[in-house]
């Protein structure tokens, strides 16, 4: 009887003896355990995002940043520029009137595409997944944006264009 | 002899992988739970909305705890049965005889 036991398996069975069975049991074990270290993993990536914003918090744009001379953008136009402090921010100036200037952030605040003011709309277009922003107040008209443009405040100033921080963003 | 073990296997012979599903799903809802913190937070760290981002990461840190919880539960792995191999003719000379 136990020789017959012993005839019956092939070398190459006992060489490696991992049963069809085992295997697809430890493999729902494998995969429990590493969804519980993804779900570790997911509360680390939270943590970062507190640590990030505890040891890193936005600094608010310090004194005035020229652009340009005001007769370089006419009315219905827009200027692009960009700022460098910790990182270098793209940003747009809008000349909507006579007068009446403006001055956002160049990122939508979707997915960081570059937007751009339409002058026969009147409003900010982002052209990667059709966001619209009011040129006025920068506010999300249309499209997937979550929040509105953040905006410079714009000073002018003996025919020279200056921006600085917005004053209900300067306490941030 | 039959004891409760036993007689509960045979009552419910598919236990070990309800239990296996069971857990599996749970660990999923959490994960998905814990994914849908994680980008609500990410979306308001950009308002610097500190709060929710502290709220999320506690809320993250149960779930994990929990997901850790729960894997205590997962049922044994079935233990192996040796395979039985033809024995050489050496270690058959070295096994002591009984005469």
């Amino acid at each position: 009887m136990a020789e017959e036991e012993f005839d019956n398996v092939p070398n190459w069975k006992s060489d490696f003896p991992i049963q069809l069975k085992k295997a697809t049991h430890v493999n729902r074990r494998e995969f429990a355990k590493f969804l519980g270290l993804l779900s570790g993993a997911l509360a680390l990536g939270n943590g970062g995002i507190v640590i990030k914003a505890l040891a890193f918090p936005a600094k608010p744009l310090e004194g005035e940043h020229f652009v340009c001379n005001e007769n370089e953008v006419p009315v219905g136009e827009m200027f692009q520029f960009s700022i460098e402090g910790s990182k270098v921010i793209p940003y747009i100036l809008i000349h909507l009137e006579q007068d009446k200037w403006r001055a956002f952030e160049q990122k939508c605040t979707h997915l960081s595409c570059a937007v751009r003011y339409e002058p026969k709309e009147g409003k900010i277009h982002c052209p990667c997944h059709h966001g619209y922003f009011d040129a006025d107040t920068g506010e999300v008209l249309q499209g997937p944006p979550p929040r509105p443009l953040p905006q410079l405040e714009v000073v002018v100033k003996e025919g020279k264009i200056y921006v600085e921080q917005a004053e209900e963003n300067k306490n941030v | 002899m039959s004891d409760f073990r036993t007689s509960q296997s045979k009552a419910h012979p598919n236990k070990t992988n309800t239990l296996m599903t069971g857990i599996i799903l749970m660990l999923i809802l959490f994960i998905s739970i814990q994914i849908w913190f994680l980008f609500g937070a990410l979306n308001n760290a950009l308002e610097d909305n500190f709060f929710f981002a502290v709220i999320t990461f506690i809320g993250s840190l149960l779930f994990a705890l929990a997901s850790f919880w729960l894997l205590r539960y997962l049922p044994q792995p079935i233990k192996d049965e040796p395979l039985k191999r033809k024995p050489s003719d050496r270690e058959k000379d070295k096994a002591p005889s009984i005469d």
